[in-house]
C-alpha cells in the first residue's frame, strides 16, 4: 500500500509549478485511513485491488534532436502531460544516426518512441515508431497550438485515460490502417497504470482532411456529449512509412507531400517570375517606343463611304441684311403703376 | 541520361533508364529507353535501325519518379505489428462518422458527412467537424464503458492533480471575463449611440410639430382679424383636442380672447389696415407714391412754423405722438432728445 501510494505521489513532468494549490491525489483510501481510527468507513471510489492487474506494459519515449523552440518543448511537455505512460529524456546529439534510438530506448526500457526532429529552426519532423522491429513514420509537424494558450479552456485530470476517435478514412487504405494501429498502441494509456487516473474524460480525435492528419484533444464536460478542447492540437502530415525502427526499407511514401523546402521555392520562384514578367514587358515597351514610326499617311479606305452633296448654285449677297426688329412689350405697364392700380 | 520532352517539345521522346536493359515504355508515342549516357553513333545507328529511334530531335529528360506504395508489405507489418490480444478496454479506440449537426438539419442544408468533403480552410467548418467526430465518439463509447463499469464521470470530492494547475484555469477564466465584458461595452455603447440618434430625431420632430401648429394658430387668428372667417374654430378645436386628451384644456385664457377678439380690432388698427392693407408682403406700400406727395391735406402751418403750442396740439386730431416734455417747444432734434432721455 505504501509502495502504490509513493508512487501515485507522482513525478511531474519538469517545468510545472511546484506550488500549485491542489491537494495532490488526496484519493479516498487516503482518508479512510484516517478516518478508520475515528471508525468511519467512506467506500473508494475505485478498488485499488484491483490495480495490481497492469498488464499492457506500454511505455513511450519522449525526446527531441538540439535546435527546437519553445513552442515544440511545450508541446513535448503537454504529450507527457497527457499521456502518463511517458518517459523524457535528454537532447540527442544530430551527429548521431537514427538508429541510435533504439539503443537509447532500448536502455530506458520503453517500447514506443516520439521523437521531434527541427530542421533550420522552422521544419519540425516527427518520428513515431516502435521501437525493436516495427513500423515507424515520419511526419511534418504544422500549426502546433499548446496546452497553455488560453483559448483552450477545457481542463482533464492528468493522467486520465483518453478516449481515442478515428476518422472512417483510417480504415481504407492500407497505409492509414497501420498508422492507425501505431497510434492506438502510442497514445491509449494502459489500463491500471500506476500514473493513471481511473476516469475517461478527454478524448482525442484523428481526422484526415487535405491529406493531412489533424489531432484534436477535447474534455468530455457531460454525459450528453457537451465537450471543450483542452489542447494540444497539431497537424501531421505523412512523409514516409518505413518497416523498421528508423530504418529498413520504405514501405508507403506520400505523394501529396511537398516539403517545406520546396514550398519556400515555388512561392519565391513565383515572385520572381512575376518581377521577370513585368521587367520584361517594361523592355518591350522601351523597344516600342524606340522604333522607327513610318507617318500614317492618307488611309485608301477613308472615303469608301464618302458621298459627295449636291451641287448648289452660288448665290451672292449684294446688300446687307435687314436689321432685325425690337420687340418692346407696351402691353405690360409699369412695374410701379401697376401696383398703385391694385 | 535520358532523352524526352523539354518545355513542351513535340518531339519524339527517348527514356534511358540506368539500368543497361532496353525497355519500351509506350509504343504510342514512340518512347523507348537505351543504353547508357554515352551513346554512341554506332548505337544509335543500330537503334535507329531497329526502329526504336523516330526521325527528328531527341531530347533528354528526366524519368517520373516513382512512388513507394507497397500494400502487401504494409498489410504483412500490419498483421505483425497488430496486438490481437488486447481487448477494447485497454484500447479505448472508436471509429466513427461525425454526429448529426443539429444545426444545418434544422436549417434543411445538406449534411456532408464525409471528411474529405469539408473545406480544409473554412476553420469554423473544420473545426465543427472535428467536434462533432468527437461528440459522436461520446456517444457511442458511454454506454460500452458503463456496462465496463468505467465512470467518466468523477465524483464531486475528488480530488486530484489536473493537467492544468489552477493558476492556468484562472489566468483563462479571466481572460473569458474580460472578453464578455468587453463585449457587453461595445452593445452598451452601440445602443446609447442609437438612443441618441432616435432622441434627436424625436426631438427635432416635436419642435417642428411644435412650429406646424404654431403657424397654423397665427395663421388662423390672422384669418380672423382679416375678417376671412368668423368662426372661432380654431381656438375651440385646440381646447376640444385638449380636453378629449387630457381632460383638461386651456380653459382659463381662450374665453378672455374671445371677448377681446368680439371687440374687433382698435382704431389705431383700422387706420392702419386702411393705409398699409392686411399684412402681408411689404412691397413698397409704405413709400411715397406721386400721389401721397402732392396730398397736403396733412400740412398744419403752424405747426410746422412752431407756433402750435399745446392747445393747438390737443385741439388737432392727428396721428401725432407726444409732444415735447417741456411746454409748447417745438420738437427738439434727436441728439437733444437722447440726452433729455438720459437725464430724466
Amino acid at each position: 500500500m505504501s509502495a502504490l501510494k509513493r508512487k501515485r505521489g507522482g513525478k511531474g513532468p519538469g517545468g510545472k509549478a511546484k506550488k500549485v494549490k491542489l491537494v495532490e491525489n488526496g484519493n479516498k483510501p487516503q482518508t479512510t485511513e484516517m478516518e478508520q481510527n475515528k471508525e468511519i468507513t467512506v467506500p473508494p471510489p475505485v478498488d485499488i485491488t484491483t490495480w495490481t492487474n497492469w498488464r499492457n506494459k506500454e511505455r513511450v519515449l519522449v525526446f527531441s534532436s538540439r535546435g527546437i523552440n519553445f513552442r515544440t518543448r511545450h508541446l513535448m511537455q503537454d504529450l507527457r502531460t497527457m499521456m502518463p505512460h511517458t518517459k523524457a529524456d535528454t537532447k540527442m546529439d544530430r551527429k548521431d544516426k537514427l538508429f541510435v534510438i533504439n539503443e537509447v530506448c532500448e536502455i530506458k526500457n520503453c517500447n514506443k518512441c516520439l521523437f521531434f526532429e527541427a530542421k533550420k529552426k522552422q521544419d519540425l519532423y516527427m518520428w513515431v515508431a516502435n521501437v525493436p522491429h516495427g513500423p515507424s513514420a515520419k511526419f511534418l509537424v504544422q500549426n502546433v497550438h499548446t496546452l497553455a494558450e488560453l483559448k483552450m479552456t477545457g481542463n482533464c485530470l492528468k493522467g486520465s485515460r483518453p478516449l481515442l476517435s478515428f476518422d472512417p478514412q483510417f480504415d481504407t487504405e492500407p497505409h492509414y490502417a497501420l498508422l492507425k494501429e501505431l497510434f492506438i498502441q502510442t497514445f491509449s494509456t494502459p489500463q491500471y497504470h500506476p500514473r493513471s487516473q481511473p476516469f475517461v474524460d478527454h478524448v482525442f480525435t484523428f481526422t484526415i482532411t487535405d491529406n493531412r492528419i489533424w489531432f484534436r484533444n477535447y474534455q468530455i464536460i457531460e454525459e450528453d456529449a457537451s465537450m471543450v478542447e483542452i489542447g494540444p492540437r497539431f497537424v501531421l502530415n505523412l512523409i514516409k512509412i518505413f518497416q523498421g525502427s528508423f530504418g529498413g526499407p520504405t514501405l508507403f511514401e506520400n505523394p501529396h507531400f511537398e516539403s517545406p523546402n520546396t514550398h519556400r521555392r515555388v512561392i519565391r520562384m513565383a515572385t520572381a517570375s512575376r518581377l521577370r514578367e513585368k521587367q520584361m514587358v517594361k523592355e518591350l515597351q522601351k523597344l516600342k517606343r524606340t522604333e522607327n514610326k513610318e507617318a500614317v499617311t492618307r488611309d485608301v479606305t477613308d472615303d469608301v463611304f464618302a458621298t459627295p452633296a449636291e451641287e448648289r448654285p452660288v448665290h451672292i449677297e449684294l446688300e446687307a441684311p435687314a436689321a432685325k426688329v425690337v420687340k418692346k412689350n407696351k402691353h405690360k405697364a409699369f412695374k410701379r403703376q401697376r401696383k398703385q392700380n391694385r | 541520361m535520358v532523352f524526352g520532352p523539354q518545355n513542351h517539345c513535340l518531339y519524339p521522346i527517348i527514356l534511358v533508364n540506368n539500368t543497361m536493359d532496353i525497355i519500351e515504355d509506350d509504343e504510342q508515342l514512340g518512347e523507348t529507353s537505351e543504353q547508357d549516357s554515352e551513346l554512341s553513333d554506332g548505337e544509335l545507328q543500330d537503334a535507329f535501325a531497329k526502329g526504336l529511334l523516330k526521325p527528328g530531335l531527341n531530347f533528354t529528360t528526366q524519368e517520373p519518379k516513382k512512388i513507394v506504395n507497397n500494400v502487401e508489405g504494409l498489410k504483412q507489418c500490419l498483421a505483425d505489428f497488430r496486438k490481437n490480444t488486447l481487448p477494447w478496454i485497454e484500447r479505448l479506440d472508436m471509429v466513427n462518422l461525425p454526429a448529426d449537426d443539429i444545426v444545418a438539419k434544422s436549417e434543411g442544408r445538406l449534411d456532408n458527412k464525409a471528411s474529405e468533403d469539408i473545406n480544409p480552410d473554412d476553420d469554423f467548418q473544420r473545426e465543427m467537424f472535428f467536434y462533432r467526430q468527437a461528440q459522436e465518439a461520446v456517444l457511442e463509447a458511454m454506454p460500452r464503458l458503463l456496462k465496463l463499469k468505467i465512470a467518466t464521470k468523477r465524483p464531486e470530492d475528488y480530488f486530484a492533480e489536473m493537467a492544468k494547475s489552477d493558476q492556468q484555469m484562472q489566468k483563462i477564466r479571466k481572460k473569458l471575463i474580460t472578453k464578455q465584458i468587453m463585449m457587453e461595452k461595445s452593445e452598451k455603447a452601440k445602443k446609447l449611440r442609437e438612443q441618441r440618434k432616435y432622441g434627436k430625431k424625436v426631438q427635432v420632430e416635436v419642435i417642428q410639430k411644435r412650429q406646424r401648429e404654431k403657424k397654423a394658430m397665427m395663421s388662423s387668428v390672422k384669418r380672423y382679424q382679416k375678417g376671412m372667417t368668423d368662426k372661432l374654430d380654431f381656438l375651440e378645436g385646440d381646447q376640444k383636442t385638449a380636453k378629449g386628451g387630457a381632460g383638461k384644456g386651456s380653459g382659463g385664457q381662450t374665453p378672455d380672447k374671445k371677448a377681446m377678439n368680439k371687440k374687433g380690432p382698435n382704431a389705431k388698427r383700422k387706420y392702419k389696415d386702411q393705409r398699409f392693407g392686411f399684412g402681408g408682403k411689404k412691397s413698397g406700400t409704405k413709400w411715397n407714391t406721386k400721389d401721397s406727395h402732392n396730398d397736403v391735406s396733412g400740412f398744419r402751418a403752424k405747426v410746422a412754423h412752431g407756433k402750435g403750442g399745446k392747445g393747438g396740439k390737443g385741439g388737432k386730431a392727428g396721428p401725432g405722438g407726444r409732444g415735447p416734455a417741456k411746454g409748447g417747444a417745438k420738437r427738439l432734434g434727436k441728439n437733444a432728445r437722447k440726452k433729455m432721455k438720459g437725464r430724466s
